[in-house]
């Protein structure tokens, strides 16, 4: 029935148009199209609805406006052709409802526009009634599409609509107009009357009565029972067992049953006994949880015992460095330290500003007056991760901490006092010459002092007065370079040196004694008469004799000049041996015959050198043997004198040899270079020097030793000083020589780069002589 | 003819071979390596020529010894290390697959130290063989203990697992245990960065530097991984030493731990001391555990506080005494301790003894028993106390558990810590005051009567000096006087705070200070002499002031400018008393004593002219290398004893200041 209708409904619709077109016999066209229509518009609704509509529409011209009409209106406000369905349904539901309309056709006009599911009565009171259809609570039944009109004054109640004759709106804002309600009787009555499903409820949608179907009613029961709302037979039904059920008498296949059905599987008793050896010995253990086993495995790892139990003291290893243990704490690191710790604002500043790692200490002290004041150290974390690094990452290096006092370092030096007596202050200056003295030398008696000077002459002095006794002026051209007395005491003879002449002199003063004078005159002499005795050997022919003996002549003989020597180049030097029967000259500039030996007593030069290795600066005897010594420019060269060999070289270092000087002991000799070096020598020892002095700015000119047994030497420098020393050089050979510096004497004036000249020690006395290119010499004492 | 020397192959180009080299020669990775170097005990040496051992070698290159790394090619640890690089490469694939579980298999096997604290090997060997003897462990152990501690207060982050934490910890304070049993803690010293200790163990000396009980803050860039490989190394070592110490005198290793109590805070008091045997047993009870031997019967406790209350009665200094002296009676150890040989007859010589039994560190704090206030650092002084012979030590509960009384008010407490100011408030009021945080309600400043009250470094200067400091001077809230550092050794001419000032002056700084007094000295007579005009006076003192300060700077360079200077000076002074028509003599007398004191000081300077020159003479005899090292040496020297004087000049002025 419900499908009926709404089958009725669609093609009601879709047949709108032909209704349209065919008002007059609309009623059954309706239904004669029903069954035509319902195939083919059934599974779908709208889209072919248009093109029937399409379809149908060309034959009229108006039917698109209608058509369109129909579907904005044709749920809501019923037109012509739903009016009339309506009546059609009403006519079909009359037929059920035993309920007659008399005037419906009539009032089909009237209505038009109205809803139709309800029908107007009139009710007891003579007033409207409104009767509505009943609902069959089929599927769709429901539907809103389908559904009468419908209250749309929401949530509010309908109380308040009781002063009107209305109850609300419907969806297309039309009043819905209050069902008639009648007096008590006449509810009574419907109340006898209404139809089964009366509920006495008044629906609040619509204000109608509500009635429930038999079927809701029973629904209702079921809920409020709390049953299952649709009634079923049995909700636990039995299952009914297909397969089970039924048992197979055959089997399946006819294969005879596998091996493995009823054999136990090798690989299997394989992995069995895999499991049970590792159980067994202890490799799989049984389960713990991981927090029990974590415990068990630390007490386990735990192993405590006796690591040095047989220890055995090894040596250590010779390149092994232990790190060097950190510093124990000082006082400033205390917490409270002395307050004299304590940095002051300025020290505090400094340190601030200094970069961390030009401080000398990484903390600064504090103070703090109690305990519980002291903050933690905020770099300790730091601190022993530096030491951390420079355990494993610095180089260890074993550096000999020499943790002695520095002055062990220095020498043990006698005291000042012990080293007296020495030259301290000038006593006398010796003027006289005129330009520089070049040489000066105190006789051995020690009365009286020689000099020779620029100016040709020769002088004698007094040596404590300072008075000139003597004079002679042996060349008035070439500068007199060197004078040195004769050393023994028998006699008076003094030797000088003017360019290439050498001069033997008798400086007879008063008070040279006349025996005196004699002897030395009678010593000069004998050498004549050994030559007038044919004695000497003579010269080889054809070649020039090495020196040339001869009287000076009358007006030098006169003064005192005795003999004097001609030799081929210029004579620098004059050493005179102990015996006072040889000396040596030393002319640099003669090539071979530079070096010459002369005796006195026989008048006779020797040159003993054939060839000589570098230019020869200075030479001497040996104070106690047969050895010559000879300097060169860097070396100096010592010979036997018997056995005519080299003995010893030598080497100070030096790069110009000035002069140099033997001690009167003999085993140690001092040089003096130009190279500003004064150089021990101890001839025992070493060909290098024992000790290098190196205190003047200037060339050192001149060396010479205390030959009265005092242990001084001196040196004579190009910067004007001349320095003191105490060199004493012990008995046993086995201690080294003591050299103390004493004394720097200054008082020559430097005159055109050259300071003193030449040095001389008093024979006796620790005074001393120098001679100066200021024109005077000194007697230091 | 020989064969060819090639450059390269002999000499110091073989005895060397630069990082790079040994770590590709021992197929390793660097921090592998440095691992390997760190637990060897392997360093870099400085060749003597760095040329000749490598051309391309730059400043920076480190070198080692090659046999050194040949030697470490042998080291069974490189193969754990390999063994470690397989697992990890078996972890990452595992990660890499996507294969979770397996990853944490492998994890679970692999050695971790960082995580777990503890590494699958063991280091036992590589001791062995850096520490021969245990002498030798012992010689080393001063960086050990000084990393192990700072570990044991290190909060615990990623790189310092909390298990190693733990187990330094346990470590150190087994260790302090040891030396509380042995008593061979010899000295201690509160200084800015911690507190160091010294201990004499077998004859070695031992240093060891423990951080303040603080939070400790990591600053700059520090690289825990490398510290963590010394502890890790320095753990095992401490372990073994611990063992052979803890055996030496005849306890068990380790000792037994509660977890419980040290969860509690008891630190020390968590470790139960076992004897191997029996007869020991008793003993080391009673030297951990003074709680259990006091603790039990109330009627003990009430006749001892009888006999307590009744001594102090008597006399107060006496009781300690007495009590001490009791328990030397009771104790009647024996002492192995040197016994002092004294000649009987006369005529034999004197052999020279060690003087340390003189005082024996067991005895210092044996008979007292202490109170630590709670705001005084309990760990170390319950440390230091135990080492030097305290048996009960009693502390406010809030410091932790293990105390033997936490009963501030125990009638047998002889002495006090306390290092709080004295509140000037509470002052009079006796009674107890309500507002006091602690269990117990004692006023702030109550005292309870027959007790020292001292303030913590009491017990430290007591125990470098190996004698009971008077207490006076350390009380609470006393100006503490400065607390010196006992390792410093006095060395002549070194400045030290210990010894008055004027014997350590040199002569001429005497004579400065005597003329600078004097000067002052006049000033202040001359004040007293005509109070009326102050302000002058205050005048020429300032300007004598200044004088002086400009002379001592000068002074000595030149000496007779002086001289003129004070002759003009005195003359002055004259025409001004002449002036003002007082007497001169006054100031004669100052003048007389000052014009001495000049002489004096002119004299000195002219000894120090010679002295100078004679040096210099000296010297001047030196080779020249010798003469660099001595000025070297100088250099140093002159360095310190600027300092020694700076720190004179100081200490004179705040003298002065003092008197004033």
């Amino acid at each position: 029935m419900g499908s009926k209708l709404t089958d009725k409904k669609r093609k009601s619709r879709d047949s709108d148009p032909e209704s349209d077109d065919e008002l007059a016999n609309g009623l059954f066209d309706g239904i004669l199209s029903q069954s035509e229509d319902e195939e083919a518009y059934l599974p779908s609704d709208d889209g072919d609805e248009d093109d029937v509509d399409d379809s149908e529409s060309e034959g009229t011209g108006a039917s698109g406006d209608e058509d369109e009409e129909d579907d904005i209106l044709s749920d809501d406000i019923p037109s012509d052709v739903d009016s009339e369905e309506a009546i059609n349904r009403l006519v079909k539901q009359q037929g059920e409802l035993e309920i007659t309309e008399p005037g419906v056709d009539p009032k089909r006009g009237e209505d038009d526009g109205e809803e139709k599911n309800y029908r107007v009565e009139k009710d007891a009171n003579g007033g409207e009634r409104y009767v509505y259809d009943e609902i069959d609570p089929v599927y769709d039944s429901d539907d809103s599409d389908a559904k009468g009109p419908v209250n749309t004054i929401g949530d509010i109640p309908l109380s308040f609509y009781d002063s009107y004759p209305h109850i609300g709106y419907d969806i297309n804002g039309k009043k819905i107009m209050r069902p008639a309600t009648g007096d008590a009787l006449q509810s009574l009555l419907d109340s006898i009357e209404v139809p089964k499903g009366w509920t006495g409820l008044t629906d609040v949608d619509t204000g109608n009565p509500l009635n429930l179907t038999q079927d809701e009613l029973e629904l209702v029961r079921r809920v409020q029972m709390g049953l299952l709302p649709t009634d079923l037979q049995d909700p636990y039904p039995d299952t009914v067992e297909y397969f089970t059920s039924i048992e197979e008498k055959m089997p399946l296949s006819s294969a005879p049953e596998p091996k493995r059905r009823f054999l136990p599987s090798k690989n299997e008793a394989k992995q069995i006994m895999k499991l049970v050896r590792a159980i067994r010995e202890g490799r799989i253990l049984p389960y713990k949880p991981p927090e029990e086993r974590e415990r068990e495995e630390e007490e386990q790892e735990e192993v405590h015992f006796d690591l040095w139990q047989n220890e055995e003291p090894q040596a250590p290893n010779p390149m092994h460095i232990p790190a060097p243990k950190l510093a124990p704490p000082g006082y400033d690191l205390s917490y409270n330290p002395p307050e004299e710790y304590l940095p002051s604002k300025e020290e505090r500043e400094e340190w601030e500003n200094a970069d961390p790692e030009d401080r000398e200490k990484e903390y600064l002290p504090q103070k703090h007056n109690a305990l519980r004041k002291v903050p933690a150290w905020g770099s300790l974390v730091k601190e022993r991760f530096e030491r951390c690094m420079d355990l494993y990452l610095a180089p260890r290096i074993r550096k000999n901490r020499l943790n002695i006092d520095p002055n062990s370092l220095l020498p043990k030096l006698p005291s000042p006092s012990e080293l007296k007596p020495f030259p301290t202050a000038v006593q006398t200056i010796f003027r006289g010459h005129e330009g520089r003295v070049r040489s000066v030398s105190v006789d051995p008696t020690g009365v009286a002092l020689a000099t020779g000077g620029d100016d040709g002459t020769v002088r004698v002095w007094e040596l404590l007065t300072g008075r000139q006794v003597w004079s002679v002026r042996l060349n008035s051209e070439e500068p007199v370079n060197a004078v040195r007395w004769r050393p023994t005491k028998d006699a008076f003879v003094l030797a000088a040196a003017a360019g290439e002449d050498i001069f033997l002199m008798v400086p007879t003063h008063a008070s040279v004694t006349p025996a005196l004078d004699q002897a030395s005159r009678d010593i000069l002499a004998t050498g004549f008469g050994y030559a007038t005795n044919g004695q000497q050997p003579a010269a080889p022919v054809g070649k020039e004799p090495a020196a040339k003996w001869a009287r000076p002549g009358t007006k030098l003989e006169d003064e005192g000049v005795l003999i004097r020597i001609t030799v081929r180049s210029t004579v620098k030097v004059i050493n005179w041996h102990r015996r006072g029967d040889h000396f040596a000259t030393v002319s640099p500039t003669g090539q071979r015959s530079s070096v010459a030996i002369h005796t006195l007593s026989k008048h006779l030069t020797q040159i003993p050198f054939r060839k000589l290795s570098g230019l020869a600066q200075t030479a001497a005897f040996h104070p106690l043997r047969p050895l010559f010594f000879v300097a060169t420019q860097r070396t100096i060269r010592c010979y036997d004198l018997q056995k005519l060999e080299l003995v010893k070289v030598v080497q100070p270092g030096a790069k110009w040899i000035s002069s140099f000087d033997i001690h009167p002991g003999g085993d140690n000799l001092i040089v003096g270079s130009y190279d500003k070096r004064l150089l021990w020598h101890d001839l025992d020892l070493s060909n290098r020097p024992y000790k290098t002095m190196r205190f003047h700015g200037q060339a050192i000119r001149q060396v010479r030793y205390h030959r009265g047994g005092l242990p001084l030497f001196a040196d004579a420098s190009d910067d004007g000083s001349l320095q003191i020393f105490h060199g004493k050089v012990p008995n046993d050979q086995l201690e080294n020589p003591t050299i103390v510096p004493v004394k720097m004497l200054k008082g020559h004036k430097v005159v055109s780069k050259l300071g003193v000249l030449d040095i001389d020690w008093h024979p006796r006395e620790p005074w001393c002589v120098s001679a100066g290119a200021d024109g005077t010499a000194r007697l230091w004492m | 003819m020989g064969k060819l020397k090639k450059k390269g192959q002999s000499g110091q180009a073989k005895n060397y071979i630069t990082r790079t080299q040994a770590v590709k020669k021992l197929q390793l990775s660097l921090p592998d390596f440095r691992k390997l170097c760190i637990w060897k005990g392997i360093y870099p040496r400085e060749p003597r020529s760095r040329k000749k051992v490598s051309r391309s070698a730059t400043a920076s290159t480190t070198f080692y010894y090659t046999k050194d790394i040949q030697y470490l090619l042998h080291e069974p640890l490189l193969q754990k290390f390999r063994d470690q690089k397989v697992l990890e490469k078996k972890i990452s694939r595992a990660l890499g697959r996507g294969d979770v579980g397996d990853a944490a298999r492998l994890e679970r096997n692999a050695a971790r130290p960082d995580k777990t604290g503890k590494p699958r090997y063991t280091l036992n060997h590589v001791i062995r063989e850096r520490y021969p003897t245990f002498i030798d462990a012992l010689r080393d152990l001063d960086d050990c203990l000084s990393m192990l501690f700072l570990f044991a207060n290190l909060p615990s982050t990623s790189a310092v697992p909390a298990k190693m934490i733990a187990r330094c910890e346990r470590l150190c304070l087994e260790f302090e245990h040891y030396l509380i049993t042995s008593h061979s803690l010899r000295k201690s010293f509160l200084s800015i960065k911690g507190i160091y200790y010294q201990a004499n163990i077998q004859g070695e000396d031992i240093l060891w530097l423990v951080p303040y009980k603080f939070n400790q803050r990591v600053v700059g860039d520090i690289d825990f991984r490398i510290m963590g490989t010394f502890v890790e190394f320095y753990m095992t070592l401490l372990g073994f030493v611990n063992y052979r110490l803890y055996t030496a005198v005849g306890l068990k290793y380790p000792p037994k731990f509660d977890q419980l109590k040290d969860d509690q805070g008891a630190e020390l008091g968590a470790f139960a001391l076992e004897g191997v045997n029996i007869a020991t047993n008793d003993d080391t009870k009673a030297i951990t555990s003074g709680e259990v031997e006091h603790g039990p019967d109330p009627k003990v406790q009430a006749e001892v506080d009888k006999i307590v209350q009744q001594l102090r009665v008597e006399s107060d200094d006496k009781a300690a005494e007495e009590s001490s002296a009791d328990d030397v009676e009771g104790e009647e150890k024996p002492s192995d301790a040197i016994d002092k040989f004294e000649p009987v007859a006369p005529g034999g010589d004197v052999l020279p003894q060690p003087s340390y039994s003189s005082s024996d560190p067991a005895q210092l704090f044996s008979g007292l028993t202490f109170f630590l206030s709670r705001e005084t650092p309990r760990q170390s002084l319950e440390f230091i106390l135990r080492a030097f012979g305290c048996k009960r030590i009693g502390w406010d509960s809030v410091l932790g558990e293990g105390s033997f009384t936490t009963d501030e008010s125990d009638p047998s407490i002889t002495h006090q810590i306390v290092d709080r100011p004295v509140v000037q408030a509470a002052m009079s009021e006796e009674g107890d005051g309500e507002d006091n945080q602690t269990s117990q309600k004692v006023g702030p400043n109550h005292r309870y009567p027959g007790r020292v009250y001292v303030q913590p470094q009491w017990v430290w200067d007591s125990v470098n000096d190996e004698e009971l400091k008077s207490p006076e001077v350390y009380g609470p809230g006393a100006a503490l006087p400065p607390h010196l550092s006992p390792f410093v050794k006095p060395t002549q001419g070194q400045y030290d705070p210990t010894i008055p000032l004027e014997e350590q002056q040199s002569e001429g700084e005497a004579i400065d200070a005597q003329l600078e007094d004097a000067n002052e000295e006049a000033g202040e007579e001359s004040e007293v002499e005509n109070d009326m005009d102050v302000a002058s006076d205050e005048d020429e003192e300032e300007e004598d002031e200044e004088e002086f300060g400009g002379v001592s700077g000068s002074e000595e360079e030149e000496g007779s400018e002086d001289e003129e200077e004070s002759a003009t000076l005195q003359r002055q002074r004259e025409l001004e008393a002449e002036i003002s028509g007082k007497s001169v003599k006054g100031d004669k007398k100052v003048d007389a004593k000052t014009k001495a004191k000049l002489e004096a000081k002119k004299a000195l300077e002219r000894k120090k002219k010679a002295e100078a020159e004679d040096l210099e003479r000296a010297k001047g005899m030196l080779s020249k290398k010798k003469r660099k090292l001595f000025e070297q040496m100088q250099y140093t020297n002159n360095k310190k004893s600027a300092e020694d004087l700076k720190l004179r000049q100081k200490r004179r002025r705040l003298e002065k200041e003092k008197k004033v």
